[in-house]
């Protein structure tokens, strides 16, 4: 990758883009948008740190639930992760002051994704959302100007980049918007209002509209609010004229659904920083304007274009990764029954506080050359996290019983055996068998296809 | 453009604004009468007519069993420990009613851990010669009693096991606890009032805690993590996995292959497990329904429509209520006499755990976790 400097194109960015037609804009919104997401990856990794997770989520388990085809992930202990985590925060620190901005940007991706690949049960959408952007930072000029490399290398510094670079993160916004909003298009949310009307009345304490909580109208309001400001939002961000009240609503969107939902943790900010990308150079440039050393770039009779070397490889890839978005949130077309109930394609798919689902299993290990039977003590294995998360998801359920297998296994049982009884509620919906309990779990191999031992998902409303 | 920047720096305004107004104020009452529930007026009567009554009754008996312990290490006889027996078995009684209370004081306090150890239910369990589960650490307890020095407040599994309901059931309940007086009573007459006065302190200060946590405990109705509504959810569906395990399945041997480890029931010695079992479903319904009240987790699940469940719930409570007693007495013998009445009985309080952990908590949107994470 190469960049050229081109000078002297024209005395304002609008003539330039008569020459370049769509193809060029100021660089602002990608320096902005490199200090608000490093300023909030920091923020992310110390709340980690502060809340003692890293601790509790990764080194004091025994046993961590992989990635299929990412079993060998696995963490670096105490010392280790404690280690890489301060990596993780200088590093973002480093992606905000644009400081070796390329390699600090290569190290967050791959750290990041390294943590989120070690336990399933950690899995996040924004976790996976702040994954893929780093990775897309990588490829960004977010550090050629008011960054620590360019006052390094004042040589290095450019003005203009290609729209695609801003576009790109716009995309990947446009994504996660839309396939929340497309998930919500179900029976449950739209016509029951459920699960907001099992979530809403547990947040009566809140001040004011906390009375209102018990109201079923309030449970559709915030349904249908949800599903249409999920769709639609992204169009009225990119409409210039409809941006300003759009954004507005993010706030007021993001900002409500942390105080109602504190459990979602850091995804409203997540939200409100990214959702900046979609206002114009100009506001960029006037955001920017009011931090300290910061020269505007408007007027500059010497604009400096980046561009990259090889277009045709870049466009390749771009549409490779705009098809793996496009089709990994709609890969459940190809399971069949009930996504809720199954999840076989529901992670990775902007699928955000969809659903209330709680298990409670009982396992039992069977010594097949004696028949013996004993039960399991999930709590001797598994994080109380871990144990919620697995109770309910197949593909973990089966995880767990070939840890158990490969466990007995090292513990002298030649041929064990594993039986769960497990008991699943979906949204509001009584408790009933999930799996099917005959079924030796040891002897089921992983798999991308659909699991039959899963019992059927029958409506009961 | 300048519109623009005005509409944006309002809209910052008007969400800082919101925000800080929700954050600030939780005084604000919210109830509905008509259409809500009080969450309120639900946990103020559980402070003021379930657990403050039941930790001031834990207080009397706890007196009664130092007055009745006093005596029987001033005089050590089979008349004195018929007495103190007695006032033994009326406390543990009592401390399966307040048992399901490990929320506030008695958390901090770590009430649970130093008056009746359980060997957490994290730990492997089926280790023969291991103390785990209700086990008593007799070697650890002679070992004090003769050497007249421990620190009963040491943070280690031996000295766990070696104070508490467990420890007191070994000293008065074991057979030779009056004999064993005939060599060191000056110590072991010590050992005793040291462990029923740790207990009495321990008691008391959680219960004088609780006149000034009441207000904190009505007024906080939230449902997130370590609130008092997910703390009075949670703990039903504990304190029914410690049923399933230490109080009865593990003993039992359901994680051994049927191999029963009758000497780690709960009041092994004395002889009381099937009782305080029940005691403790019963403590348990009573906690679920806030005494029959009308303003109990229950009557907020009827509240939220969830009638049926509510009457499941109930039906469940009785219906593992009715397999406990038909356990013949003592518990321990039962395991392996009368495996099969045992076995209903375990069948049951699964059940019973299913409905609370998965049905009841999803109803309430509390999550079964003793842990704070972000979901979504």
């Amino acid at each position: 990758m190469t960049e050229t400097k081109s000078t002297a194109l024209s005395s304002s960015r609008w003539s330039i883009k008569k020459i370049y037609p769509g193809d060029l804009i100021s660089i602002a919104p990608l320096v902005t948008f490199r200090i608000f997401f490093g300023l909030l990856l920091f923020g992310s990794i110390l709340r980690f740190w502060l809340r003692g997770w890293i601790d509790s989520v990764y080194v004091k388990p025994p046993f961590h639930f992989t990635y299929m085809g990412f079993e060998w992930v696995q963490p670096m202990g105490n010392t280790g992760m404690h280690l890489l985590f301060v990596l993780l925060a200088v590093s973002s620190l480093f992606i905000m002051l644009g400081l070796f901005y390329r390699a600090s940007a290569i190290f967050f991706f791959l750290a990041f994704t390294y943590v989120e690949l070690l336990d399933v049960t950690t899995y996040l959408n924004h976790y996976y959302f702040i994954s893929l952007v780093c990775f897309i930072m990588i490829w960004l000029p977010a550090n050629r100007s008011y960054s620590l490399d360019v006052l390094m290398r004042p040589h290095s510094k450019r003005s203009l980049v290609p729209s695609w670079t801003v576009n790109i993160l716009r995309f990947q916004m446009g994504i996660v918007y839309f396939f929340a909003g497309l998930a919500k298009l179900n029976t449950d949310w739209m016509v029951n209002a459920i699960p907001m009307r099992i979530w809403l009345p547990a947040k009566t304490h809140l001040p004011i509209v906390g009375p209102l909580m018990y109201e079923s109208w309030v449970a559709y309001l915030f349904s249908w609010f949800g599903a249409f400001y999920d769709l639609f939002i992204v169009f009225f961000l990119l409409n210039g004229k409809t941006r300003p009240v759009a954004y507005l609503f993010v706030i007021i969107f993001h900002v409500a659904t942390a105080i109602f939902f504190p459990a979602i943790g850091v995804f409203p900010y997540v939200m409100i920083v990214s959702s900046l990308i979609f206002f114009s150079p100009r506001a960029h440039e006037r955001m920017l304007s009011f931090l300290p050393f910061y020269k505007s770039q408007n007027g500059s009779l010497n604009s400096s274009v980046f561009t990259f070397a090889k277009p045709k490889v870049l466009g390749v890839c771009i549409a490779i990764f705009v098809v793996i978005q496009l089709l990994l949130p709609i890969r459940f077309l190809a399971y069949p029954g009930h996504l809720f109930w199954h999840e076989e394609g529901y992670r990775f798919s902007w699928r955000v506080m969809l659903m209330e689902k709680s298990g409670n299993t009982f396992f039992k290990i069977k010594d097949k050359a004696t028949g013996k039977v004993s039960e399991i003590n999930n709590a001797e294995f598994l994080t109380p996290l871990q144990e919620k998360m697995m109770s309910t998801q197949p593909d973990l359920i089966l995880k767990y019983a070939h840890m158990l297998a490969a466990h007995y296994k090292q513990h002298d049982m030649e041929d064990p055996g594993v039986y769960a009884e497990i008991y699943v509620a979906l949204n509001g919906e009584r408790s009933r068998l999930f799996i099917d309990s005959t079924i030796d779990l040891a002897a089921q191999p992983l798999s991308w296809g659909h699991y039959n031992w899963v019992l059927p998902y029958k409506d009961k409303r | 453009m300048k519109k623009n920047a005005l509409l944006s720096i309002a809209s910052v305004a008007l969400v800082t604004v919101v925000f800080f107004a929700c954050k600030k104020s939780p005084s604000t009452t919210v109830t509905n009468p008509e259409t809500g529930f009080d969450k309120k007026a639900m946990l103020t009567q559980y402070a003021d007519g379930l657990i403050i009554p039941a930790y001031a009754e834990m207080q009397g008996k706890i007196a009664a069993l130092k007055t009745a312990s006093d005596a029987f290490v001033a005089s050590p006889s089979e008349g004195t420990q018929a007495t103190v027996k007695a006032a033994f078995t009326e406390a543990y009684l009592q401390y399966e009613r307040i048992v399901a209370f490990q929320f506030g004081p008695a958390e901090t306090a770590l009430l649970d851990i130093y008056l009746n150890y359980s060997g957490g239910l994290d730990y492997s369990f089926s280790t023969a010669g291991q103390l785990t589960g209700f086990s008593v650490d007799t070697a650890t307890i002679e070992n004090n009693i003769a050497s007249g020095s421990y620190d009963l407040t040491a943070m280690s599994r031996n000295t766990l096991y070696s104070q508490g309901f467990p420890a007191l059931n070994y000293l008065y309940c074991s057979s030779g606890a009056v004999s064993r007086f005939s060599a060191n009573a000056a110590n072991r007459a010590k050992y005793i009032n040291d462990v029923v006065q740790r207990m009495k302190t321990l008691v008391d200060g959680v219960a004088a805690k609780w006149t000034t946590y009441r207000t904190d405990f009505a007024a906080n109705t939230q449902t997130s993590s370590g609130s008092p509504i997910a703390a009075i959810v949670n703990q039903m569906a504990y304190q029914l996995d410690m049923m399933k395990g230490p109080r009865i399945g593990w003993p039992f041997g359901k994680q051994s292959n049927g191999i029963v480890f009758a000497e780690k029931c709960e009041g092994y010695y004395a002889g009381i497990s099937r009782a305080l079992a029940i005691e403790n479903i019963t403590a348990l319904k009573k906690l679920y329904t806030d005494n029959g009240s009308g303003k109990g987790i229950s009557d907020y699940l009827v509240s939220l429509k969830k009638e049926t469940l509510n009457a499941d719930v109930l039906a469940q409570f009785d219906a593992t209520l009715a397999k406990l007693q038909q356990v013949p007495d003592p518990l321990h013998t039962a395991f392996a006499a009368q495996p099969a009445t045992v076995d209903a009985a375990y069948k049951e309080i699964q059940k019973l755990l299913t409905l609370l952990k998965t049905d009841v908590a999803s109803a309430t949107a509390v999550q079964i976790t003793f842990t704070d994470n972000d979901g979504d």
